[in-house]
């Protein structure tokens, strides 16, 4: 394995640890604050997702701002790190690899985009 | 005990017992939320989805910094698996429940199965946290990532590849282009450049299809689909076992991703659920790959071809109706 690859499978590897590191603390914090709120996971749904009610939420404690940043973090996790190979393998001047990489971030963002507003 | 905690010790079970027995999480999951807590199927894949990114991820962090996963191969395969639990994950909201229960419950029987066999083919052996479903997500500790990854040193349950090297790449080279190194821009067929070191990569197309199969199974039953990736890697493109294992952890995050996302944006995530549950998964499956190199899972294994079985005749009968 030559240096270049290696030094992109330890940075690939960091932002998997940050970024599911960073999710499980976020939905541990929420899940600790579901038990002392009481909160029944098998209750009412919760209303529906609002970028706007991250922040307050989280300065007033509510366990639901937490959780569902620790989700998209997670599911974003898996897309930041092809983001991270992008990067890689466009210094290191790996053309077919960059498209392989756009195409999964084209894919992603096909997701995104044919499932917003269906809910 | 309230439902929160009762809900992040069952995701720590599953976790456990999937670690252990190289189970990823959604095949225990699943059946746990639908099962055991009356959650609606589609909305336990979709729980299932996002506690398979997390321990599947977690695990390919190490086996990249080992530099057991190949990289290059992961994503471009992943591309497919990407593009089929796209698919999947639409297709999801448009089947009846009792459709996708049926095809879980046949999933469910095929994995108590493969693991049935699995358990006569080989003799005593200590702990195992490998094999074909153990590419399903399972957070290897830094101590015993390469065990996890699926082999024991040494152990010689590695099939030769269908090809040799050369073969399969002086032969697709002249039959293809962009992919297999008629491409102007460089000398080095796309296909082989994806080898690592001391295999090369054959039946690239029939990789390609069995990913896109992949994929739309991840999504629509919300699982990591490793059970299908590590033998399409192995027994028919030739990589390691080892290696096959470890970059289907690393595809199986992107494959999640992509259908999670549909299911996220589409309301069919509860973060009360999926909170607790990723969190017991994530913690279950770090203790049983902790664990794994002093438990005799011999056992475990046949009570877990049991429970598996009658899982899946509960499955069946929920779609039955």
């Amino acid at each position: 394995m030559s240096g270049t690859a290696a030094a992109l499978d330890r940075t690939v590897a960091r932002v998997l640890r940050w970024g599911i590191g960073a999710s499980i603390a976020l939905l541990a914090i929420g899940v600790a604050l579901m038990v002392v709120e009481g909160v029944d996971p098998l209750g009412p749904p919760p209303p529906a997702f609002d970028p706007a009610d991250i922040v307050p939420g989280i300065l007033a404690l509510d366990p639901l701002p937490f959780l569902w940043l620790g989700l998209i973090i997670a599911i974003a996790t898996p897309s930041l790190r092809v983001l991270a190979s992008l990067v890689g393998f466009t210094r290191t001047g790996q053309r077919r690899m960059v498209l392989v990489s756009l195409g999964i971030l084209v894919v992603i963002a096909l997701s995104v985009a044919l499932s917003s507003g269906a809910a | 005990m309230t439902v929160d905690l009762v809900l992040v010790a069952g995701g720590a079970a599953a976790g456990a017992f999937g670690s252990l027995l190289g189970l990823g999480g959604g095949v225990l999951i699943v059946p746990l939320l639908t099962l055991g807590f009356g959650l609606p199927l589609r909305e336990a894949v979709g729980v299932s989805l996002v506690s398979v990114i997390v321990t599947s991820s977690a695990a390919a962090g190490v086996y990249l910094e080992r530099h057991v996963a190949n990289l290059r191969l992961g994503m471009t395969l992943e591309l497919f698996t990407a593009a089929g639990a796209l698919v999947g994950g639409l297709v999801a909201f448009a089947l009846p429940e009792r459709l996708l229960a049926g095809l879980f419950a046949a999933l469910l029987a095929y994995t108590a199965l493969t693991m049935a066999r699995r358990g006569i083919a080989r003799g005593p052996r200590p702990a195992e946290a490998s094999g074909p479903a153990g590419a399903s997500g399972t957070p290897p500790t830094p101590a015993t990532a390469t065990d996890a990854a699926g082999e024991t040193p040494g152990a010689a349950a590695e099939p030769a590849p269908p090809a040799g090297p050369a073969d399969v790449v002086a032969g697709d080279a002249t039959r293809r282009g962009w992919l297999t190194g008629s491409n102007p821009t460089s000398s080095v067929p796309f296909v082989a450049s994806l080898a690592g070191p001391g295999y090369a990569i054959g039946r690239f197309p029939l990789g390609v299809v069995g990913s896109v199969f992949a994929g739309v199974v991840s999504a629509l039953l919300g699982v990591g689909g490793g059970i299908i990736k590590v033998p399409l890697m192995n027994l028919a493109m030739g990589v390691p076992l080892r290696v096959a294992t470890a970059t289907s952890n690393l595809m199986i995050g992107i494959t999640a991703s992509a259908s999670a996302i549909v299911y996220f944006l589409r309301g069919g995530i509860d973060p009360y659920v999926a909170g607790p549950t990723a969190v017991g998964v994530f913690l279950g499956a770090l203790a049983g790959s902790r664990a794994a190199p002093r438990i005799d899972v011999r056992i475990l294994r046949l009570l877990f071809v049991v429970v598996l079985a009658y899982t899946a005749v509960q499955m069946a009968l929920k779609a039955l109706g």
